[in-house]
Parts: structure tokens; C-alpha cells; sequence
């Protein structure tokens, strides 16, 4: 009778744990559902509110919202993402370094989490690391929409690189970019304008060429082909292109300033052909009065002796009368001159002459 | 070896078993089950095994229900961004609901759960009633969740202590396999509790049983594991804290380790006796009260939480916010001073909850205040300050807790992180040696000393392994009532071999009247006022207490009774019970330890050649 009553509460109690079990599993699954959803809530409502703060550019409350956005939903890496862009955006870059490298560490190949470590080390100054998580981020993988989000990595990298006027850096990237990109005019007139600051006006000339090619009346085409050619030193071209612009165009002020530069540098010019011996006598006097002038300007009180005796000759030659039989011959070594002033000032002034002026390009060009 | 001992022995029993089937005819799948649980039954082995698993899972399951409800109830009644009046009302209301329930329904699940599970695994062969546990249940997720600060670990030990005992009891196990599951309940808690598996084990050993070597060690790792792997089925694979990774940054960082230790070892025993102290006083108060007490708790934390609300609840989220360093140097020297007096105040007045959390909680901030003024003057050899909550949180633990060993894996498990362990290591055992040396009680046997109960240490149960007392000892047949005539009281000693003898009344045992006190007292020409004056006239000089009363345990060993006798002058000691010292169990005298290791005075060959 007793061990008939032991074996029953003993199966009796088993019986009542392994329910016990089975209903606290029950409760603890409905529990922990209940607690998600409430703290996925909670997540999203602190994060909205650190979004708003973000715009309003309190950066460090909003880093406060996110992280206790984070420590509710510790495995948002869109949060994380976020507060690393919130601390960038306080100047926190270590912080946002560090953030950022957690990160990368349970995922390296997270696209967007190397762009905004690249964008990180930019701004920390450290740009050769920076460039190689730019790299990663275009290489890397993207959630959604990847193709595009890549494009726009690379042509950060690429703006990035103009910036720094990196060219062959900038040269690498555009020709691997150069058959992605989309084939609007928008983004072809882009591409023409980075090769031109890439060093490459070939490739920029080619590109505008093919934009005309499809649309004939645009101007930013007709405005990039002109900066082409003038890159090349084809003013005689660019003064053509420019002007078209500006026809298709004429509010373009950049284009504008640009075809008044061809017109200067093409009136002072002494080598355009089809110049009369007289004319192209009168710019070589032109050239060497205006190289005594920057020249002067900058030298000290006692140049070197070489100096002085160049800006002599030039004096002499300014005030020099001159027959029209020799009018051509002198033509030349008034260039010569001028060219041989423009060095001694580069060698003995302290600041350099300014790049894009009429003056400096003429002799850039007379110089090659 | 174990499995086919079982098998060879169940044939016994089946013909009884067999026989009730044959009788009631059932489904071939039942009376299998049945022959499964009737050999299961007889194993005491492949019981204890089951016992395990099933007790692990069962505990699992409960605290990850108990860290729920606490966490979600928590965040509705005083939520981040509430109204400041809120944060008073809610602990008060809490403190006071659950102040009336435990002292109505539930008077053992006050407090942490820590001492009352040793008092039942020691003293009262590992019972817990079921109604403390569901007590202890309720009364802390209701307490916890209205903001009072204390830790949800130390109950969660006592419920899973509870239930094993419950299961253990109900299936009628002996009491000694019920003591034997006991810890495993308790190691299934602590691995669900902080999702730490090895500390869990560690901390059964180190703390509840004191003894790293305990036979119940296969039980508790087993019940350790499946509790944590209930956990992580149901809550997944998070740590407690994420915490960054840390590094040495320097050797120089050992000194300030060091300095940390120190930091954390005299905060500890600040803690402890403020806290210690506290109760004393709450203790001191007039019985009627008790049931309001916890209501002082629980306005502190609301005043406390009014400025700074990061002082309500467990508090892990600013515990992870500091293991980061997002919190600022000012803000983490007043938590940690506002959480050590919400905490001590909070305990001391009755409130149910634990100070494993709390001691997490002040160790970390102790350490950012430490790691921050490091930073600051040395910023180019020390981590941040981080680094220094993190071993900080092991430092404060092993100062109050004072189980070194468990807070190392402890902090490596709730953080997975290893590089920090050397300085972790170091800390603690500084902070370890000054909370020795300044609190030598450590804080849970202070806290059952204060209830009247002498939990064993792990030297005693040593010697109790040898002969006990309670084989020599023999029964108070008469004891002195305190209105016994001094001259009466030594006309019977004199009577008697003895130098002194109890002092009892119906309160229990009032003390010990020694014969010199007796004569002392005839001289001066008391002989005919009461023992009673005699007892006063100790008092007097030192106060009654447990302490000064020359007294041994049934469980003490002879060796240690005669230690005592020498010690105290007295031929015959009082032998009283762990649960309450002034209960008189019995007495033991000189004779009866000589006659315990055969060499009594009658026996000796010197006086048999008389």
C-alpha cells in the first residue's frame, strides 16, 4: 500500500514538473515576444528622436539617444552606423573610429560601415587609410540596392580625390568608373570634367565629343569641350567652343569668364598664325612690357646682376625703334627675352606667378 | 558502472511492479514509462542525474520569467523620461505592498535568499517550503520592478534552492539527496541569473556548500549547464554586459589595479557595515513595525531617484554605459556613494532583493571613479575608464561577497572578456584581504549571526567531519532558573563535578553561573538573592550576546569543545542549536569528551593501580 502511494507521487510529481516545464516555456516565449516588441519600440522611438536632434545639429544628445537606442536593440548596425555618423558629426572622429571598428569586426565587408570609415579617417587627416576603406566600401557588400550604392562610394572617392587634386589616383578610378556610370548626360558631362582634372583631356575631349554627338545643342558639353582644348592649348578651339556655349547658353558665367581669357590670351599671343610681321611684332613688345611689369613688381631692392641686366634689355628694347624689315627678326628675340625674364623673376620672387593669368599661359606655352 | 549496478538491482522490484499492471491493464507505452520511473526510482545515481537536468531546466526556465517580468514591470512603473514624483511614489507603494505580504505570508523570503538557503541546506536538511519560494518569487518582482535597489541574483538562488527542495521532498527522497540537490537548484539560479555557467558552479561550491571539493559537484555543473542552455534557447546568446575590448595598455596600469583594489576593498566594507549596521538598528525597532519597515527603503531610493533616477533597480544599463565609458568622472563617484546607502538602506529595512547586482553596480563606478582619475593624470599608460569598471565590478564583488575565485570567472564570463583577467585577478585579492582584515565576518554569515543563526563556516564543518559533540554530549536534566537562591544554586554544585552550570528560564538559556561567581557572591552576603543578579552583574561588563557565551554546536567537533573549555576555564559547556543559541539542547562536560576517546578517569591504568 505505501510503496503503491510512493510509486504515485513519485510519477504524480514528475508528471506535475514536466508540466510545470512545459508552461513556463510557454510563458517565458510569450514573455520574451512581448519584451522584443516592446523594446523594438522603445529602440525606434529613442532613435527617431536622436534623427530629429541630428538635423537640428545637437549631435551630442542625439549620440546619447542612440546609444541607449543600442543598448535596448544591441544588434541594430543601422543605429550603430548612425551614431557613428552622429559622433563624426560632434568632431567625436575617435569615438566614431571606434564604433566603427566594432563594427568592422563582426562584419568587415559591411559596404557602408567602410564608407563612413573612410569618411572617418578623412576628416582624422589620415587619408591613405581613409582611401583604402573607400576601396572596401566599393568592393564591399550592400544590403540593398548595391550596384548604385557602390557607384556613389566610387564617386565619393573620385570627388574626394579631386579635392586633393590626386590625378593619377583620380585617373585609376574614372577609367575603372568610366563604363559603370550611367549613360546620362548629367553623369557623362561629369566624367568629362573629372578627366580634365584627372589630367586627361584626351579622354575629356573624346566624352564630349560623344555627349555633342547625341545632343548637339548642349552647352555644358559645348563649355567642357572648350575647357579640353584649352587644357591641350588649343585656345583658337576652346575661344570656338566657349562661344557656342554661351550662345546655347548665355547666362554661363564660368563660360563667360573663360572665353575672355581665350580672347586675352589669343590677342597677346605673338605666335597665332596668320599674324602680320607688324602685329606680331607689337604683342612681342606687348609680352615683354608686361613681363618687365610682374617682374618688377616682385623683385627686391637689389636683384641679382643677371636680373637687372635682363630688365635693362627690356627697357632698351621697349623704347628700341625698329624698321618693318626687321620688325620679324626682333619679333623673335623679343619672345626670347620675355621668356628668359619670366624665369629669372620665377628664380628671384618670392611668390609664384599667378597660373591662369593671359601672360603666364602665353609663356607656359611658348616655353613647351 | 553506476548504470549496470541500477539494472542488476531492478529485477528486485519488478514483481511488485508487474503485478499492479497485470491487475490494471494499461497501454504498453505507460507501462513502460512506469518501469522507466520505477528503475529510475531505485537508482540513486540515475535519479540524482535526471534530478539534475530536470531541476536545471525547471530553475532555467523560472528566473528568465523572473528577469522578464521584473525587467517589463520595471519599465512601466517608473519609465526613463517619467515624472519625478513617479519615481518616489512607485518605490514607496511597492516597498510598503511587499513590506505587508512578507511579513503576513511570506517572513522567509526576505532579504537576499543567500543566508536563508545555507540556513536550510545546514540547518534544516534543505527545507524550503514552497510558499517562500513562490513568496520570494513575487514579493522581488513586485519589489525590483518599483525601483528598490537591490540585485535580482541572491533571490533567484533561494528560488532555485526552494524548488529543488520542493521536487526533492515531493518525491520523497531522503534528506540527504534533498541537501544534495539543493545547490543544484541554486547553480541552475546563478547561471540563469547572470548567464555565467562556471561561476554558477563555482559559486554553489565556494559559497553555499564552502567547500570546492563537494561530492554534489557532477549535480551542480549538470543542473549549471541545462539552466544555461534553457536561457539561451529562450533569451539567445547575449552576455550580460557588452563591453569593449580592453587591453593592458602599460605595465604601470598594475599599480592602479592595485590602487583599485584598495579603492574597492575599503568601499566594500564601508558597504557591508553600513549596511550591517543599518540592520542592527532596523532590527532594535518594535516588532509591530516590521511589515512598515521596508517603506524607509523604499523612500530613500525614491528621494535618492527623484535627482538621479540612474540609483532605481538593478541598474545594468548603466552599468553597461560606465563598462563604456559614457559616463562622466562626477556622476560615477555619486552613484557609486548613492547606491551603496539606497542599497544598505533598502536591504536593512526588510525589503526583498539581493546585493550581487548592487555590489556589480558599485564595483563598476568605483572602478570608472578610479580609472577616470587615472586617465586623467596618466593618459598615455592607462586604458579608460572602462576598463577599470570592469574589473571594478569583480573587485566590489569579491570585497562584499568575499568569494574571490567566483568573481574572477564571474566578470570573465559576464563580459567574454579574457585580456583583463591578470588585473582583475590582483584586485580582487587585495580587495579580498582588506575586506578580511577590517569585516572578519563575512556579510551573509554576519547577516544570519544577527538572526540568531551560526551558519557554519567551512572550518567548522571540517572538524565536524570528526567526532561530534552531539555523540558525547548528554541532556540538561536540570537547569538553574534564574530565581534560584545563590546559595541553593551552589549547595547543588558543590553536589556536582562541575565549575558552572546553565541558567535557563522559558525564554531558553539565559547563561552559564560559574562556581567562583557563586562562592564570590555567599562572601559578600547574597546567598540569599537570585542567580539572576549574578547574570546581570555579567552582562554588565559584557553584554549577553551569542559571542561572549562559552557554547558548541552538536556539529562542533570534541576537539573543539575542549578547546573551549580551555579556553573559557569551565568543565561543562552548554550545547545549543545553530537556529537559535539560547535553545539549551543539552550539556557536555570534561568526563564525558575523555570518556568519547575512551580515556576516561575511571578507565586510566593510574587510577585502576590505585
Amino acid at each position: 500500500m505505501a510503496t503503491a502511494f510512493a510509486e504515485r507521487s513519485f510519477l504524480g510529481t514528475f508528471g506535475l514538473v514536466f508540466l510545470s516545464i512545459a508552461a513556463l516555456f510557454a510563458t517565458d516565449t510569450f514573455l520574451v515576444k512581448t519584451e522584443r516588441a516592446a523594446n523594438l519600440v522603445e529602440a525606434a522611438r529613442l532613435f527617431e528622436q536622436a534623427l530629429v536632434l541630428m538635423q537640428r545639429g545637437e549631435n551630442a544628445e542625439a549620440i546619447e539617444r542612440i546609444k541607449d537606442a543600442i543598448l535596448i536593440e544591441r544588434d541594430n548596425r543601422y543605429y550603430q552606423r548612425t551614431l557613428a555618423q552622429a559622433q563624426l558629426a560632434a568632431g567625436k572622429s575617435a569615438d566614431a573610429e571606434s564604433t566603427l571598428t566594432e563594427l568592422l569586426q563582426s562584419d568587415s565587408t559591411d559596404g557602408l560601415t567602410n564608407l563612413i570609415m573612410g569618411r572617418v579617417l578623412v576628416k582624422e587627416g589620415r587619408f591613405a587609410e581613409g582611401i583604402s576603406y573607400f576601396h572596401r566600401a566599393i568592393y564591399g557588400r550592400w544590403n540593398e540596392s548595391a550596384p548604385e550604392n557602390q557607384l556613389r562610394a566610387r564617386f565619393e572617392l573620385i570627388d574626394l580625390l579631386a579635392q586633393r587634386n590626386s590625378k593619377e589616383e583620380l585617373l585609376a578610378e574614372l577609367l575603372s568608373v568610366q563604363d559603370l556610370a550611367p549613360h546620362d548626360l548629367k553623369m557623362r558631362v561629369r566624367l568629362g570634367r573629372l578627366f580634365l582634372l584627372a589630367g586627361s583631356p584626351a579622354r575629356a575631349t573624346d566624352i564630349f565629343r560623344g555627349i555633342l554627338h547625341d545632343a548637339p545643342a548642349n552647352a555644358d558639353a559645348y563649355a567642357g569641350l572648350g575647357e579640353a582644348d584649352f587644357a591641350r592649348g588649343d585656345y583658337r578651339a576652346a575661344q570656338r567652343d566657349f562661344q557656342t556655349a554661351l550662345r546655347l547658353a548665355p547666362d554661363g558665367q564660368a563660360a563667360r569668364q573663360r572665353l575672355e581669357l581665350c580672347n586675352d590670351l589669343l590677342t597677346l599671343d605673338p605666335t597665332v598664325r596668320g599674324l602680320g610681321p607688324a602685329e606680331r611684332f607689337h604683342r612681342s613688345l606687348k609680352l615683354v612690357e608686361l613681363t618687365m611689369d610682374e617682374t618688377s613688381q616682385c623683385i627686391g631692392q637689389n636683384p641679382l646682376p643677371e636680373l637687372r641686366e635682363l630688365l635693362d634689355k627690356a627697357g632698351t628694347a621697349l623704347k628700341a625703334h625698329v624698321i618693318a624689315a626687321h620688325q620679324s627678326e626682333i619679333s623673335e628675340s623679343n619672345t626670347d627675352l620675355a621668356e628668359q625674364l619670366w624665369q629669372a623673376r620665377k628664380k628671384e620672387c618670392k611668390w609664384p606667378p599667378a597660373t591662369d593669368s593671359p601672360l603666364a599661359l602665353v609663356l607656359a606655352r611658348l616655353a613647351q | 558502472m553506476c548504470g549496470n549496478a541500477a539494472r542488476r538491482r531492478v529485477p528486485r522490484h519488478f514483481p511488485a511492479t508487474l503485478k499492479t499492471m497485470d491487475s490494471n491493464p494499461q497501454p504498453s507505452w505507460i507501462a513502460k514509462l512506469s518501469r522507466s520511473l520505477e528503475r529510475l526510482r531505485q537508482s540513486e545515481d540515475q535519479l540524482s542525474l535526471v534530478l539534475s537536468l530536470v531541476i536545471g531546466a525547471l530553475v532555467g526556465l523560472v528566473v528568465v520569467a523572473f528577469i522578464l517580468l521584473t525587467g517589463r514591470l520595471a519599465a512601466r512603473m517608473y519609465p526613463a523620461g517619467g515624472s519625478g514624483w513617479r519615481r518616489i511614489l512607485v518605490p514607496v507603494l511597492g516597498s510598503l505592498s511587499t513590506g505587508y505580504l512578507l511579513w503576513r505570508y511570506f517572513p522567509f523570503a526576505r532579504g537576499s535568499g543567500i543566508p536563508q538557503t545555507k540556513f536550510a541546506l545546514f540547518i534544516n536538511d534543505g527545507l524550503i517550503q514552497f510558499r517562500t519560494v513562490v513568496g520570494k518569487f513575487f514579493c522581488c518582482s513586485a519589489s525590483l520592478a518599483s525601483g528598490i535597489a537591490l540585485g535580482r541574483e541572491g533571490p533567484s538562488v533561494q528560488v532555485g534552492g526552494g524548488l529543488a527542495s520542493v521536487i526533492a521532498r515531493n518525491l520523497g527522497l531522503s534528506p540527504k539527496q534533498v541537501k544534495a540537490l539543493v545547490p543544484a537548484g541554486c547553480a541552475a539560479a546563478l547561471a540563469a541569473a547572470f548567464n555565467t555557467p562556471i561561476a554558477a558552479v563555482l559559486f554553489s561550491l565556494e559559497e553555499i556548500m564552502g567547500d570546492l571539493h563537494a561530492a554534489v559537484l557532477g549535480s551542480v555543473v549538470l543542473s549549471s549547464a541545462t539552466s544555461w542552455m534553457v536561457l539561451h534557447l529562450v533569451l539567445g546568446d547575449d552576455p550580460l554586459f557588452h563591453v569593449a575590448g580592453y587591453r593592458l595598455v602599460h605595465p604601470v596600469e598594475f599599480g592602479v589595479y592595485v590602487v583599485l583594489g584598495v579603492v574597492g576593498g575599503l568601499g566594500s566594507v564601508c558597504f557591508v557595515k553600513l549596511l550591517l549596521g543599518l540592520r542592527a538598528w532596523f532590527m532594535r525597532l518594535p516588532k509591530s513595525t516590521v511589515w512598515f519597515q521596508p517603506v524607509a527603503g523604499g523612500l530613500a531610493v525614491g528621494v535618492m531617484g527623484y535627482f538621479v533616477p540612474e540609483v532605481m533597480g538593478v541598474g545594468y544599463n548603466h552599468v553597461e554605459k560606465v563598462l563604456n565609458g559614457d559616463i562622466v568622472l562626477k556622476v560615477v563617484v555619486l552613484l557609486a556613494v548613492l547606491k551603496i546607502v539606497a542599497t544598505a538602506v533598502c536591504y536593512a529595512s526588510g525589503n526583498a532583493g539581493g546585493i550581487f547586482g548592487p555590489a556589480l553596480f558599485i564595483g563598476a563606478m568605483m572602478g570608472a571613479a578610479v580609472g577616470g582619475v587615472a586617465h586623467a593624470l596618466f593618459p598615455n599608460y592607462t586604458a579608460g575608464p572602462g576598463a577599470y569598471a570592469l574589473v571594478g565590478m569583480g573587485t566590489a564583488f569579491a570585497g562584499i561577497v568575499r568569494t574571490p575565485l567566483t568573481s574572477v570567472i564571474m566578470i570573465f564570463e559576464i563580459t567574454r572578456d579574457y585580456s583583463i583577467i591578470v588585473p582583475l585577478m590582483i584586485s580582487n585579492l587585495i580587495a579580498f584581504f582588506i575586506s578580511h582584515r577590517l569585516q572578519r565576518q563575512p556579510i551573509y554569515e554576519a547577516l544570519a549571526s544577527q538572526d540568531g543563526v551560526h551558519l557554519p563556516t567551512a572550518q567548522s564543518r571540517n572538524e565536524a567531519e570528526r567526532v561530534q559533540v552531539r555523540l558525547a554530549m548528554r541532556p540538561a536534566a536540570e537547569i538553574l532558573s534564574p530565581d534560584t537562591p545563590i546559595i541553593m544554586a551552589a549547595h547543588r554544585m558543590k553536589e556536582s563535578n562541575f565549575n558552572a552550570w546553565p541558567v535557563g528560564d522559558k525564554g531558553g538559556l539565559r547563561g552559564m553561573v560559574r562556581s567562583w561567581e557563586l562562592e564570590q557572591a555567599a562572601d559578600d552576603g547574597a546567598s540569599n538573592q537570585p542567580v539572576a543578579v549574578i547574570l546581570s552583574k555579567g552582562s554588565e561588563n559584557s553584554q549577553f550576546a551569542s559571542e561572549e557565551l562559552p557554547h558548541v554546536h552538536p556539529d562542533h567537533s570534541l576537539s573543539l569543545a575542549l578547546e573551549r573549555m580551555g579556553t573559557s576555564g569551565l568543565n561543562v559547556l552548554p550545547v545549543v542549536s545553530r537556529a537559535d543559541v539560547r535553545h539549551l539542547i543539552g550539556i557536555i562536560t570534561l568526563d564525558d569528551i575523555l570518556n568519547a576517546y575512551g580515556v576516561s578517569k575511571r578507565d586510566s591504568p593510574m587510577e585502576q593501580s590505585e
